[in-house]
């Protein structure tokens, strides 16, 4: 994890993404530890950051995962009507909605941002939201284009 | 403009409101005027350079209304939809207000601008309306003015050639636009929905947007004010009104209701018992974009 | 980097303006405002092709050229421009004025970067580009020098008199807008020479150059093959006796009644009825030419690094007198129109002998509430005339008047 923690280009020239993922405590981060324990290989690209639910994910968060150097997003709770609280998921799901599409039309790519319902059970399918995730983000290159926005005045 | 006068007159002589807030010729075209004493109500007027939407007025931000008691308030047709988004959230009852409905055939873009109503000097969120008799008031005044002439949307035709490019181009158009913005906030200021008493911008640890106005910072806030707008806007057109920097602003609200439309089936009423399409959720809807 | 200073002690609004002794008082400029008057400045000819030739000449030595540009909808903005054609010499007035080629709305003052225990700061650029603004409006290259005052004051402002030193403004005599300019009515006008280096008046095929400072004799003698020796004076004269006639009618003000008006009616019943229609936007600040209040912020950039920057703020929000433990000394809206217009008429002639404002009428256009200062300039003049106060240093402020609601000044000036 080292040289993904501090930077986005390791020295060796090649890039590294990093990826910040936010997740709902009851089902995905139960599915990532799930995948953690069953030793199932990942990409080591994806630093977690668990709330109590995909309600309690505010767009801002991703927005400020980019600005702070993140160069991918993934977003994951329970699968609907598995909510600990019976119905975050499905407000979250809303406001999820119409943030892809908002940013979209601003012109930033929503592929930055994998949105996925993971349950405690899926450590498999975690693991694939991680790799596919990586690789995806990858190919897209740091997203400096944003970060990079606050540039000196001349 | 006299029945409305009389009527003003009458309501603060008798003392059900303690202010009129209408309409009067400024120095520079029409604008918000506030009536208080009944000798003055001949200030009032209303005309197709009526553009401000008054129900701005009516937020639980503004201290320095309060002490009036209750307030009457002329609105056109659309305003109605952000006395009851305001009514609709808590920020205003219903009962505290007076609301003088105006008969409205469409306004121009600002409030300087004279002279009939053209299909090219229409301001774009007429194009359409077919509320000529404003909805849920206590009293409505004017004659019933004809509709506003038709033409093609404008902001529709620009989103939709916003649409079709790539993102880079988008992002290219919006970074130009929103170098601009130097958070004056005044498109918080005049919206009659950010009702907030704090705002999320204005919070400094953490400072959850940026301050500084820089383009980053721009983004976030443009995004996360019409997010929070979204299937609240009301399309006055007063956030792009007073943008200082002339930032097409509306782009991005209608953008936002089209979606909110499309995937909810919801647009924003004048009815405040219809609750707002973000804070409900239906069982079925879409996911298409979730893994 | 704080550069905190003495603080002056506070007066009744709580601003840091001290009424200091006469040494701390920063020289007083004795510039005329009003050019062809008895003015010393020599005069040349430029002409209209030799204006393009000019630009040519100075984009090719590698000088930022500044001028009004189109920006749709009959409106201009100062923007760098790329060729000549680009700029919109004489037409309307730019929808934001000049301050930010001198005062960025953000700008990096530092950066610091965080290496383990380590901690490594990277000081901002300290030169700037050379620039020559041109075609900038009289009342706007008047602010740039009534802001030097206090850029210059307790602490010299480097990255402000670094711009100003690379900036050369040629400014171009304007013809007034409309029923909103007022810059006759504060002392200055369409002609204003105050804070130009070079002052240019539309006459047939060209240009009269009135040079006005060093640098703007600088500009003529390295493009000397540009300008003509001499140039009939008169048609200038004329044109600008026009203007100054226009503008004048808008609005006729005594700023020094006002002055001490303001300073003996802090609590004067007008102030309780005087921005009910402001909305507490600051559109007015950001586009007028000498608002100059700025925030700074420490923002992080990534993990380990970030930058301190410095933005424009304005007295018009809630936040800007926010205390921590929740008070605010300035309650509501109308305390801050108040403070605005206070500061603009009466704090900052006292501290510095003049006033900070050009009259270029931006704020009225702006506004989405009509609150229009002009207009409310002619209210405070009819109250100053009517019940004219001696203009003591410091006047007693009178006891609280009642809540009467006074409405606000209405009808047209």
């Amino acid at each position: 994890m080292s040289e993904a923690t501090t930077s986005t280009e390791t020295t060796a020239g090649t890039f590294e993404p990093r990826i910040q993922a936010f997740v709902c405590n009851w089902c995905t981060y139960t599915g990532a530890d799930l995948a953690g324990t069953s030793r199932i290989p990942m990409a080591p690209n994806v630093r977690i950051i668990r709330l109590p639910c995909t309600g309690r994910i505010d767009t801002l968060f991703i927005l400020k995962a980019f600005e702070r150097g993140a160069d991918g997003v993934i977003v994951s709770g329970c699968h609907p009507n598995d909510c600990h609280y019976a119905a975050g998921n499905f407000h979250a799901r809303r406001r999820f909605a119409v943030f892809r599409e908002l940013i979209d039309f601003l012109g930033l790519d929503p592929d930055r941002i994998t949105f996925s319902w993971v349950s405690a059970s899926e450590g498999k399918k975690w693991s694939e939201i991680v790799n596919d995730t990586t690789e995806r983000i990858r190919r897209m290159g740091p997203f400096s284009a944003y970060r990079g926005l606050a540039g000196r005045t001349p | 403009m006299k029945e409305l006068q009389d009527l003003a007159a009458k309501l603060l002589a008798e003392k059900t409101v303690g202010l009129v807030i209408g309409w009067e010729q400024g120095p520079r075209g029409a604008r918000p005027a506030f009536v208080a004493d009944p000798k003055d109500a001949g200030r009032l007027i209303f005309d197709n350079r009526c553009v401000h939407n008054l129900a701005a007025y009516l937020s639980p931000r503004r201290p320095h209304l309060r002490g009036f008691g209750r307030i009457a308030v002329a609105v056109k047709g659309c305003d109605v939809r952000a006395v009851a988004g305001l009514v609709r959230e808590s920020q205003l009852k219903r009962e505290d207000v007076v609301l003088l409905g105006v008969r409205c055939g469409g306004v121009h873009d600002e409030p300087t601008d004279a002279g009939p109503l053209t299909a090219e000097n229409l301001a774009d969120r007429c194009v359409g309306c077919e509320v000529r008799e404003p909805p849920r008031c206590d009293h409505v005044l004017g004659e019933l003015p004809p509709a506003p002439p038709s033409r093609d949307g404008r902001r529709a035709g620009r989103i939709a050639e916003l649409d079709a490019l790539d993102h880079a181009a988008r992002f290219a158009f919006w970074r130009q636009e929103l170098s601009r913005c130097v958070r004056c906030n005044a498109c918080r200021q005049v919206c009659p929905l950010c009702t907030c008493e704090r705002c999320l911008a204005d919070k400094t640890d953490p400072p959850w947007i940026e301050s500084s106005p820089h383009t980053r910072a721009n983004f976030a806030w443009h995004a996360t004010r019409a997010l929070h707008l979204a299937g609240r806007c009301v399309d006055c057109g007063e956030c792009e009104r007073a943008c200082p920097a002339g930032i097409p602003l509306n782009l991005i609200g209608r953008k936002v209701a089209a979606v909110v439309e499309r995937r909810f089936g919801y647009r924003t009423t004048d009815d405040p018992q219809v609750p707002a399409p973000i804070g409900a959720w239906k069982p079925d809807d879409g996911q298409e974009f979730i893994r | 980097m704080s550069g905190e200073g003495k603080k002056p002690p506070m007066d009744t609004d709580g601003h840091r303006y001290g009424k200091g002794g006469e040494e701390e008082k920063p020289q007083m400029d004795t510039d005329e405002h009003r050019l062809g008057e008895g003015g010393g400045a020599t005069t040349r000819f430029l002409g209209r092709g030799d204006l393009e030739k000019l630009v040519a000449e100075l984009l090719g030595a590698g000088t930022r050229v500044v001028a009004p540009v189109d920006a749709g909808k009959g409106e201009t903005e100062y923007r760098v421009v790329g060729q000549f054609t680009d700029a919109k010499l004489g037409a309307a007035l730019p929808r934001r004025s000049l301050k930010e080629f001198f005062l960025p709305p953000t700008e990096e003052l530092f950066r610091w970067r965080r290496d383990g225990a380590g901690l490594e700061l990277q000081e901002a650029p300290a030169s700037f580009p050379a620039t020559v603004i041109l075609g900038a409006f009289p009342c706007d290259a008047a602010a740039v020098q009534t802001l030097d005052k206090v850029m210059g004051w307790d602490y010299r402002d480097d990255p402000w008199f670094g711009r100003r030193e690379a900036t050369t403004i040629v400014a171009l005599a304007c013809n007034g807008q409309d029923g909103s300019c007022f810059c006759t009515a504060v002392g200055l006008g369409p002609d204003a020479a105050r804070g130009s280096d070079l002052l240019l008046t539309a006459v047939r095929d060209g240009y009269e150059v009135q040079v006005l400072t060093a640098k703007g004799a600088a500009l003529v003698g390295r493009h000397a093959a540009r300008f003509a020796e001499a140039c009939d004076e008169d048609p200038a004269r004329n044109v600008r006796r026009e203007a100054c006639t226009r503008v004048s009618s808008n609005l006729q003000a005594t700023p020094e009644k006002i002055r001490g008006w303001l300073q003996a009616n802090f609590e004067h019943p007008i102030w309780k009825g005087i921005a009910l229609r402001c909305h507490g936007c600051g559109a007015c600040a950001a586009v007028c030419p000498t608002c100059h209040c700025f925030d700074i912020v420490d923002e992080p950039e990534g993990l380990a690094e970030g930058a301190r920057r410095r933005n424009w703020d304005t007295c018009q929000t809630p936040v800007f007198t926010l205390h921590a433990s929740g008070h605010n000394p300035r309650a509501d809206q109308n305390a801050r129109i108040r403070q605005r217009l206070n500061h603009k008429f009466r704090i900052y002639q006292e501290r510095f002998g003049e006033l900070l404002c050009t009259g270029c009428g931006r704020c009225a256009r702006a506004c989405p509430g009509g609150m229009d200062l002009p207009e409310l300039l002619g209210a405070l003049e009819k109250l100053a005339v009517s019940a004219p106060v001696p203009v003591p240093a410091s006047a007693p402020v009178p006891a609280p008047a009642g809540g009467a609601f006074i409405p606000p000044p209405g009808g047209a000036r």
